[in-house]
């Protein structure tokens, strides 16, 4: 299964290669979609937890225990629809197809369930409707 | 046959029959092009895109004492100044000053960047906010003043309209990246290895698709412009009519283009967006109407024209160069399906013309017609038809498609 998620890392673990341990012990793939990691700083990633559903929660668990804050609640990313002009060029670069144009109407639908946060869309946008709250 | 005076007549009495171009295509597959040419009178098309080609003029009124104004910035935006002494134009894609931008960008939440342009200043005044603007005067016998600032709106200025060289794009290309390379284009991000094609043209509902060969618009028609009313003033910079076509009259690639004047103070800023692409530049979207009077049994049939029967050639942006690689033509039906296949390879096409906004800008010109608010004008001169394209450095409409 795939779970995303965001880490919120001490100072002090910011160093720590986290993804090599998550495949190392849990076999888990952890896949970067976001960081903010910065020296000597709180750092944060959103990353897609790739992996066997115990084996995810065993990671989770260790990481936990890390001193790493993990949350399901990722980044979000949201749409100013008074802003967006419907000009779809943010469908072109959407990886997951979370942004579509509907085939009658060619207005923009924004599929939220299948955003992975990639930003990918943000500064596509030509009028700078896409925004994310992290 | 109609004439316009009969038409106008018709639409201030309340009575002409007004349809938009799709709603004209589809009448003409139920009742065929005879019977849509005895019920319709005027046929609404309407656009929503980037037109880089565009500005506004601005006469600021005169300062005692008087400034002759040779240096100009409008929210750190620089404006031309080479007129008379209060006269301005402020490009579309004019950017601030580099040294001035970089300073700007240090400072976090600056209003002023790199992706604010002309465009935005021309959206916020039609808006009615109010713009910084600081100008650098020569100082003669007439003009003693050197400089001066203040605060502007739209209302406290003279003029204040557009006047766009270059607009109404009939037809255009398709971008994609061959290269390996991400590339960061005048139609959006390409990615490499051909990861998506971007097309700026909304198809068969484009006006000057609906006049392939200019027939029933040219010098003075009425148009919708921005929300307001504006005119076709000229061809537009790039006019190229002579363009290869299909049999159907519509050209396989960028053909003819007009140049387009309207007041400003008069536009909604829903209509005028100032926009930016990224690590290109800013720009403005702007929304065009143009009603096609129903004058002869030709034009609903140069309208009926669906977006199956339309090309555009796609184009390698890979190869920076003037003549750039082709793979050929796809039709506007292809595109608009969001994929089409390239090298064997399905790949997602995305606009950048709204679609959906075209589609209400020829609406709201129906319904303004309609309500007996909008008439229609005969034009003065004709668009040429013969200009040829000198080759010095035009982007895009060079393409060798043989
Ligand atoms: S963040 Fe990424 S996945 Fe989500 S809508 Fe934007 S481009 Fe698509
Ligand atoms: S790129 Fe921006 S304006 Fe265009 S459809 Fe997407 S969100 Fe809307």
């Amino acid at each position: 299964m795939k779970k995303r998620v965001t880490l919120t890392f001490p100072q002090t673990t910011v160093h720590m290669p986290i993804t090599y341990k998550l495949a190392k012990d849990f076999n888990v793939a952890a896949n970067i979609i976001r960081a903010q990691v910065a020296p000597n700083q709180i750092g944060k990633l959103v990353v897609e937890l790739q992996g066997d559903i115990d084996e995810i929660q065993a990671a989770i668990e260790w990481m936990r225990i890390q001193d790493i804050d993990v949350s399901s609640a990722s980044g979000e990313i949201a749409i100013d629809e008074d802003s967006c002009v419907d000009c779809g060029l943010c469908t072109g670069v959407c990886p997951t197809q979370a942004l579509i144009l509907d085939p009658e109407s060619f207005q923009l639908v924004f599929k939220r369930s299948r955003c992975v946060v990639c930003e990918q869309c943000i500064p596509t946008c030509p009028v700078g409707a896409i925004s994310t709250n992290l | 046959m109609r004439t316009i005076a009969e038409i106008n007549d018709k639409i201030l009495q309340g009575k002409a029959v007004v349809w938009t171009a799709e709603e004209l295509k589809i009448k003409v597959q139920e009742i065929g092009i005879s019977k849509a040419f005895k019920q319709v009178d005027v046929i609404c098309t309407g656009t929503f895109e980037p037109m880089e080609s565009s500005g506004a003029i601005i006469n600021l009124g005169h300062t005692d004492p008087p400034i002759k104004i040779r240096q100009c910035w409008l929210d750190s935006i620089p404006a031309y100044a080479g007129f008379g002494a209060v006269d301005l134009y402020l490009g579309a894609t004019a950017m601030a000053d580099y040294s001035i931008s970089e300073t700007l960008e240090r400072i976090p939440d600056s209003k002023t960047d790199r992706e604010r342009g002309g465009g935005h200043v021309i959206e916020d005044l039609i808006a009615g906010k109010s713009i910084h603007l600081r100008a650098i005067g020569q100082q003669t016998d007439c003009y003693p003043r050197a400089s001066f600032e203040n605060n502007i709106t739209k209302n406290t200025i003279n003029q204040f309209y557009l006047f766009n060289p270059r607009n109404l794009y009939q037809n255009f290309i398709v971008g994609v990246n061959g290269g390996d390379r991400h590339l960061h284009t005048y139609l959006g991000p390409l990615q490499p290895r051909l990861g998506n094609a971007v097309y700026s043209n909304p198809g068969a509902i484009s006006p000057l698709m609906n006049d392939p060969d200019l027939d029933v618009i040219g010098i003075g028609s009425k148009i919708f412009l921005g929300g307001g009313v504006g005119y076709i003033a000229w061809e537009g910079t790039q006019h190229f009519p002579l363009q290869k076509r299909l049999p159907n009259r519509t050209p396989i690639g960028p053909a003819a283009t007009v140049a387009i004047i309207g007041d400003a103070k008069q536009m909604n800023s829903r209509w005028i967006r100032g926009c930016y692409l990224k690590n290109y530049g800013p720009s403005i979207m702007i929304g065009v109407g143009v009603p096609l009077p129903v004058l002869r049994e030709e034009v609903i049939l140069h309208c009926a024209v669906r977006d199956r029967d339309i090309v555009a050639p796609i184009v390698d942006f890979s190869i920076p160069r003037r003549v750039r690689p082709t793979f050929g033509l796809v039709t506007y039906q292809q595109l608009k399906s969001g994929r089409i296949k390239l090298e064997g390879k399905s790949v997602r096409v995305a606009p950048l013309a709204s679609i959906a906004l075209s589609r209400k800008v020829a609406e709201e010109l129906k319904e303004l017609i309609g309500a007996g608010k909008f008439t229609l004008t005969e034009f003065v001169a004709p668009i040429p038809k013969d200009r040829s394209f000198v080759p010095q450095d035009r982007r895009g409409s060079s393409l060798n498609l043989d």
